[in-house]
């Protein structure tokens, strides 16, 4: 039995980032330029895909981070941060904005910033709906997300039959399926950093709490912790983050749905080591199947760059479903095994 | 012996999830250190909710004071390291291992980033140690059996190190060497601790042979309380249960309650 001290939580924390910066680097080497697949990019090579990887590491580690928060708050393995209504917001805001922009109304905010927007009102309808009498009830919070998502993508599906996209809009599909965008400011980089960062380390500071999250509402009262406050604040933290990377890249899938489950196999399911781990692991798997597109684009740019969202849902789906196998297997009752 | 101050206490307790259907009325209890207090009551009768009132997950009316102090007014952490709370069925989340079960039981005395203290990990070690949990601490609970699973299940609430430790049913499920082994735990846990225990059963010889003290509680109310040889009378227990029974007496001993099997429950 190891004590989770101080010093084990920064050990854990580096191990993390350490795991994380090999990945990134490596992704560095990996492009579609004439020189191949694999090269030392030129300086301005560099300067494109330390932007996409970096890009993908936030998106990557705000979503896992995320997801940690998710499955644990709402005691169900297949909570994804998307739902309580914040992808299917964004896509709405960021797709509602474009006939906006088309119409010269909607300068003085952009597509990001509109989706964040559309993320976060989301989610205020969804803690609105479900919060009786300031209590939220897992359950109730995931039957109301489901509502407020299924809304949200009959009024886009809705839109999109009654009007057609302004010209360079690059179609609905566009905001369905999210990918890696290299058109961001600078300010946009960094507000949506900040948020990431500001809100995993509250995350993280409320692993303790997080490590009881799954049992009764009775018994983790009776351990000293506020089950409501600690809903509250976690779902609201992590649904901030999930906002800010849907926001710069739309939704990509699976990413908080099978990091931690992922992470879980390595170092357990208390949230205090599962949360660095997780999210560097979805920090650095989001940039490698943002590489990966890159490189099956190939130099000749032939073939187009995948949105990576397609990748992970392609390759995260069957993931899933054979970690789901592999822990059947491994919960199998064996003879002699119980007593 | 039993300290004479209470250090649980309810005064006129009541609640109610519709106003026209209350579950608890009036309920006064007394709970005092290094004393077992068995809960009896039917179905419904309102021991579960009564538990939780105590322990202020259920709020309604009346006052409960712990150590003196009106236990609404003390922050959740103060409470949870002099009251531990054992619900009927607790749970665990699927891959934690005895050791992390145990550790959540330091939950109230964590800090930020659920940073552990060398005492958090000691007094963990040393429940483990105590509770004969010691060669299992790496072990899933879910391949524990459900005695040894409760055992577990009380050590997390003894790492909590509380004064007081309510238990709902929790013999439910278990064989009967399990259910000694439980019956013992409380005993030792009481006298040698000097921990005040209130344990819901709903099995009347096991609260007459353990408990100092017995509660009946019927619609919410208490309907009588004191020794086993007071509460555990046939006639009084036909009252709540609406069930037959004799008294078995033996020198020495607890009274025995046999139940006449074949006659069916008297209809209300």
């Amino acid at each position: 039995m190891k004590r989770w001290s101080a010093k084990s939580a920064l050990q854990y924390a580096g191990a993390a980032a350490l795991l994380w910066a090999v990945v990134a680097g490596a992704c560095l080497f990996v492009g579609s330029t004439t020189a191949g697949r694999f090269d030392i990019p030129t300086s301005a090579a560099l300067s494109l895909r330390l932007e996409r990887v970096w890009v993908a590491s936030l998106v990557g580690a705000a979503l896992a981070g995320a997801g940690v928060a998710y499955q644990s708050i709402l005691r169900n393995p297949l909570a994804d941060p998307y739902l309580l209504g914040v992808s299917s917001g964004a896509s709405l805001a960021g797709y509602l904005w474009q006939f906006a922009f088309a119409a010269g109304i909607a300068a003085a905010l952009s597509q990001q910033a509109a989706s964040f927007v559309g993320a976060a009102v989301s989610v205020v309808v969804v803690f609105g709906v479900a919060g009786r009498r300031g209590r939220l009830d897992p359950v109730t919070l995931l039957l109301t997300g489901v509502i407020v998502n299924a809304l949200n993508a009959s009024l886009f599906l809705l839109i999109n039959a009654l009007i057609k996209d302004p010209p360079g809009a690059g179609g609905p599909i566009s905001f369905i399926v999210g990918g890696i965008r290299t058109n961001l400011t600078s300010h946009q980089m960094i507000a949506a950093a900040v948020i990431v960062a500001g809100g995993w380390i509250l995350l993280w500071s409320l692993s303790g709490q997080l490590a009881a999250a799954a049992l009764g509402d009775a018994e983790i009262e009776s351990l000293g912790i506020s089950i409501q406050r600690l809903r509250w604040i976690a779902l609201g933290i992590a649904s901030l983050i999930t906002a800010a990377a849907v926001a710069v890249s739309g939704p990509i899938g699976f990413v908080g749905l099978v990091c931690p489950h992922l992470a879980r196999r390595f170092v357990g399911p208390d949230p205090r080591r599962l949360l660095p781990v997780a999210t560097a692991l979805g920090a650095a798997l989001l940039a490698l199947a943002d590489a990966a597109t890159r490189y099956l684009a190939g130099p000749s740019r032939a073939a187009t760059v995948l949105p990576v969202g397609v990748l992970t849902g392609l390759l995260g789906g069957p993931f899933f479903l054979f970690l789901l196998l592999q822990g059947r297997r491994s919960r199998a009752p064996h003879a002699g095994g119980l007593s | 012996m039993t300290n004479l101050a209470a250090l649980l206490e309810a005064r006129n307790l009541s609640f109610a999830y519709e106003p026209a259907k209350p579950i608890l009325r009036g309920v006064d209890l007394k709970l005092r250190s290094g004393e077992v207090v068995a809960l009896l009551g039917p179905n419904g009768s309102g021991k579960s909710t009564l538990l939780s009132c105590l322990t202020g997950h259920l709020r309604g009316g009346g006052e409960v004071r712990l150590a003196g102090n009106n236990l609404a007014r003390l922050p959740r952490r103060a409470v949870a390291r002099q009251l531990a709370y054992l619900p009927q069925f607790p749970t665990f989340e699927p891959g934690q291992s005895v050791g992390d079960v145990l550790r959540i039981g330091r939950a109230p005395y964590l800090g930020a980033f659920g940073i552990e203290s060398n005492n958090d990990l000691e007094i963990a070690r040393q429940t483990a140690q105590r509770l004969q949990l010691q060669d299992m601490m790496n072990r899933p609970m879910d391949e524990l059996s459900g005695g040894q699973r409760q055992r577990v299940f009380i050590g997390r609430c003894l790492c909590q190190q509380p004064q007081a430790l309510l238990l709902d049913e929790p013999t439910t499920g278990l064989d009967l060497r399990h259910q000694a082994e439980l019956c013992r735990l409380v005993q030792t846990l009481s006298r040698d601790n000097n921990i005040a225990i209130l344990m819901a059963t709903h099995d009347l010889n096991l609260a007459g042979a353990i408990a100092d003290r017995i509660l009946l509680l019927d619609d919410g109310a208490i309907v009588r309380q004191g020794v086993s040889s007071d509460v555990l009378h046939p006639e009084t227990l036909h009252g709540v249960y609406g069930v037959r029974m004799h008294r078995i007496e033996a020198a020495g001993e607890a009274p025995a309650l046999r139940m006449e099997w074949l006659s069916a429950p008297d209809q209300p």
